[in-house]
């Protein structure tokens, strides 16, 4: 390669990485359209469980892939230890997109008719972030899990 | 929108009474979430999903949801069902417009 056109395209380059940015920018300030249901993660969470702290616990297995190449299809699936008997039973599921506009996926209401505590869906996420599931036990409890999602294409523009 | 399109598939596809079987639902719908754009006219396209499913069997609730825009297009609903006895599924699908469907599925376990 000539000197010249070396010096040249290193130019072009320098110029492209310093616009680039305030381009991406501008154009992302401009597709910002408030979701019709906007609810930030915080809020969500204490729809669901009204006040009542939310323990991590190894009884709910949430499988989601760790990298999703596209963010419009991310299969989510949920299982929940319990014998779902009259008496001892998970009362529901919810699934939250902790970074989405609107977080909430979707609430399940189970029955012990279910046999088994577990719910499977797809979801679409706008960037990386965690998925998140709770489990609403019959005894009152809230037990939660959670998966961090990489996405490296969004699924909500 | 023409009619939404429904698919129900039970897996496995044989079953015995008091075994416990997946249930899969889908439905063909374009779950906007309101937050898209028509590319030509730059008007925001209105929300429309999926906002309620119900499974029943034999007139009995078994599942019930509340749904939000934030699942995929041709949304997937999968839940597990233990097989009580032979009888009828019905699954109702209603969204956000005041669409719904109502699809069924016999329940018939062998041995």
């Amino acid at each position: 390669m000539e000197r010249r056109s070396f010096l040249k395209g290193f130019g072009m380059v320098a110029a492209c990485t310093t616009l680039i940015p305030q381009i991406a920018g501008a154009a992302d300030e401009a597709k910002k359209v408030v979701s019709p249901n906007e609810m930030n993660y915080d809020t969500a969470v204490a729809a669901i469980t009204g006040g009542k702290p939310l323990v991590a616990s190894a009884k709910v297995a949430i499988s989601a892939p760790e990298i999703a190449e596209n963010g419009a299809v991310v299969p989510v699936k949920v299982t929940v230890e319990s014998p779902m008997s009259s008496k001892d039973f998970v009362k529901a599921i919810h699934i939250l997109a902790s970074k989405n506009g609107n977080v909430r996926c979707a609430n399940v209401y189970l029955t012990p008719a279910n046999g088994e505590a577990y719910f499977g869906t797809r979801v679409k996420l706008g960037g990386t972030q965690d998925v998140v599931a709770i489990a609403e036990m019959s005894d009152g409890t809230f037990l939660t899990a959670k998966q961090n999602v990489k996405v490296t294409i969004g699924g909500c523009g | 929108m023409a009619e939404m399109k429904t698919l129900i598939k039970i897996k496995p596809k044989t079953y015995a009474v008091g075994e416990v079987v997946k249930i899969d639902f889908m439905a063909m719908h374009p779950m906007e979430t309101g937050m898209r754009k028509n590319k030509d006219t730059g008007e925001v396209i209105p929300a429309h999903y999926i906002d309620e499913v119900k499974f029943m069997f034999n007139d009995q609730v078994i599942t019930k949801m509340v749904i939000w825009e934030s699942l995929s297009v041709n949304p997937l609903f999968s839940i597990s069902f233990k097989v009580p006895a032979a009888g009828m599924l019905k699954i109702i699908a209603k969204d956000n417009k005041g669409q719904s469907v109502e699809s069924t599925e016999q329940i018939t376990p062998k041995g």
